[in-house]
């Protein structure tokens, strides 16, 4: 499997006043090349779960695998170095640095691994041509419209070429049309053999004919209807 | 792989120069700011610096015992026949009659040190030639010959003329032609002095023959000092003996009130600096933590982010130092230390057209980097280090 998930609990602020149990015994797996809906309502732990996922930070007791490495035994440097070559990631709020071209945004992930500014540009290129933002290459990422802005997150989670791709409401911010296209572009990436897990509580996305699997997470627990 | 880490750290500076360039409103104040503190260590430091060697050179060619006539405790010329006095005293090398006086001329409005000796009866007299630009000496048989300081130079606004002339007691004119002109760097010692030979000098001050205004003791052995002094002393009761350490107290007195000066400058621009790092250490903007965050989930190490503040910091802070420190130079060099100026007014060692060459060692450069590079360095590493380390999960929000 891709991504198991074995008796997973997360607690922030752990043995503090302010403890939360975000979540509690979470066990599941995810088939490579499988299109994944974590659904929930707001404070449910979507976004908690998607962290561990994404190898953001390990959980707080229980057995992660993703992509064949156990997060609770990586220190955090090799976190991130694993991080950057098996996730990428789209946010709700896009995560853009407003003051950056799009180009610099989407090349961002590239400069840690020594990736020449001529190679940069053309990899990024090839995905701003894909995904239509090509004329918006040198603005900056603050001026642009929020169903660019998010062609650009994508364009960014896609410059590593990782073999997960994680989002984290991604429709929030979009009309029902540009919902629909990003759903498409997402099942366009299935299809060429990732695997989407796409976290959310839109029905356009719930319900999307692309989604194989639906997990509904309540209270930070995985719930069984 | 070598290529690739290279090139990796060529892809950081240059977000590190983008970076600075995108906020270069703010980082340019800070950079101001900076530079300003620096500025003042570094004028102070140098000036310190200068005014130290100056001074060494100073008591260097003292000689060891200066004997003047005292009369009702007012310094007077004495007869030059106190010389045979001293003979058969134990220990002294040399004495030499010096002629020393000032004059004020109304048409530059600057006061003019007029010095009279006989170098070629000094110990050490060739040194005198060194301290020359251009030119000779005055010689001890010639008439109205004067060498000059640079900066008396430029004050009499001689142009290519070397004659001019200077009024006696009595009101008379008295020719003089200038034929030597002192080292700028010997300023200190030079910049307001007048030689010329004994005759010239009892001339335009209207001095007998028979008379000087102090006698230079030079002694064989250092050590004995005190011992001459005293013996001196004795044999010429209305005379005020001083000794090379005794003045050299007096410039130790100046320079521990110096030294507090500098701690208390020292303080203030610490003060500053701290304010401003404080500043930046007190937090990082949201800002800055939301772009730590988001370059820490799109796989930066916590590494690569310290290089970007480090790299950041290194550059707004080196240019700040070179430019306080340029902005220094040129302050001590050109400006005479004119900020500090209306503190050392007063000051018995500065004359009024002070032309300081300024000594700057790599330890003081070195110090004042020590004391303005590094703590920005650390300042604005640090919090940045303490954003990296922890999970980015605030940016995935
Ligand atoms: N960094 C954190 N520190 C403390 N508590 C947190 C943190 N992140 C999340 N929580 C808490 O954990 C619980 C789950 O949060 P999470 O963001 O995972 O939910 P979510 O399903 O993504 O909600 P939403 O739909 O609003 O995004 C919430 O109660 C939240 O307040
Ligand atoms: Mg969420």
């Amino acid at each position: 499997m891709l991504i198991e998930l074995d008796a997973v609990s997360k607690i922030y602020n752990q043995g503090r006043a302010n403890e939360v149990n975000a979540l509690t015994d979470v066990s599941l797996t995810i088939a490579p090349n499988s299109m994944v809906c974590l659904m929930g309502a707001s404070g449910s732990g979507k976004s908690t779960l998607l962290g561990i996922l994404g190898c953001v930070f390990p959980p707080t007791s229980g057995r992660a695998a993703i992509a064949g490495k156990q997060l609770s035994r990586l220190p955090d440097r090799f976190l991130t170095i694993h991080r950057r070559q098996t996730i990428g990631f789209i946010f709700q709020q896009f995560n853009l640095l407003p003051s950056l071209s799009v180009l610099e945004n989407i090349t961002l992930p590239l400069l840690p691994l020594g990736v020449a500014p001529k190679a940069r540009k053309q990899r990024a290129g090839a995905l701003m041509t894909q995904l239509g933002i090509g004329h918006r290459e040198k603005f900056p990422a603050g001026q642009i419209s929020g169903g660019e802005m998010q062609r650009v997150a994508i364009a960014r989670a896609l410059i590593n070429d990782p073999p997960i791709i994680l989002a984290d409401e991604p429709t929030a911010h979009l009309d029902s049309r540009l919902s629909l296209e990003f759903m498409e572009i997402m099942a366009g990436l299935k299809a060429a053999g990732k695997t989407v897990v796409i976290a959310s509580h839109d029905s356009l996305v719930t319900g999307h004919r692309a989604i194989e699997q639906l997990i509904t997470i309540k209270d930070g627990r995985i719930h069984v209807p | 792989m070598i290529q690739q880490l290279l090139e990796k750290h060529l892809n950081i500076l240059d977000y590190a120069l983008s970076s600075l360039w995108r906020r270069r409103l703010k980082n340019g104040g800070v950079m101001l700011v900076f530079a300003a503190v620096i500025f003042l260590l570094a004028s102070f430091q140098m000036l310190t610096s200068t005014l130290t060697k100056a001074a060494g050179d100073v008591l260097a060619q003292a000689p060891e015992i200066t004997i003047q006539q005292m009369r009702a405790g007012r310094q007077e010329s004495m007869p030059l026949a106190y010389r045979e006095k001293l003979a058969g005293i134990f220990g002294i090398r040399k004495i030499v009659p010096r002629i020393w006086g000032y004059y004020f001329d109304e048409s530059t409005l600057a006061n003019y040190t007029v010095m009279a000796l006989d170098p070629t009866t000094m110990p050490r007299g060739r040194d005198l030639r060194t301290a020359l630009a251009e030119g000779e000496l005055p010689g001890q048989e010639t008439n109205g010959e004067v060498a000059i300081g640079a900066a008396l130079l430029a004050i009499m606004n001689q142009g290519e003329r070397k004659a001019f002339s200077l009024f006696r007691p009595d009101l008379t004119l008295k020719p003089l032609t200038i034929i030597g002109v002192f080292r700028p760097d010997t300023d200190l010692l030079t910049g307001d002095l007048m030689l010329m030979n004994m005759n010239d000098a009892r001339d335009l001050f209207a001095l007998p023959a028979d008379r000087v205004t102090d006698l230079c003791v030079y002694v064989t052995n250092p050590a004995e000092i005190d011992t001459i002094a005293k013996k001196i002393a004795a044999r010429l009761p209305d005379t005020r003996v001083l000794t090379r350490p005794q003045i050299l107290k007096t410039y130790q007195v100046v320079f521990n009130w110096r030294s507090g000066f500098a701690s208390i400058c020292l303080l203030a621009a610490l003060a500053a600096f701290i304010i401003l790092a404080w500043d930046k250490a007190s937090g990082l903007s949201p800002e800055e933590r939301r772009e730590i965050g988001i370059l820490k989930i799109l796989g930066w190490e916590t590494a690569d982010i310290l290089a970007i503040r480090f790299w950041e910091s290194l550059l707004l802070s080196a240019l700040a130092y070179l430019l306080g420190c340029t902005a220094a130079y040129l302050h001590v060099a050109f400006f005479e230390a004119g900020l500090f100026r209306p503190i050392m007014i007063g000051w018995s060692v500065l004359r009024p057209a002070l032309r300081l060459v300024p000594a700057i060692s790599a330890g003081d450069l070195l110090l004042i980097f020590c004391f303005s590079v590094l703590p920005y360095l650390a300042a604005t590493v640090i919090p940045a280090w303490r954003c990296a380390t922890v999970p980015p999960d605030a940016a995935i929000r």
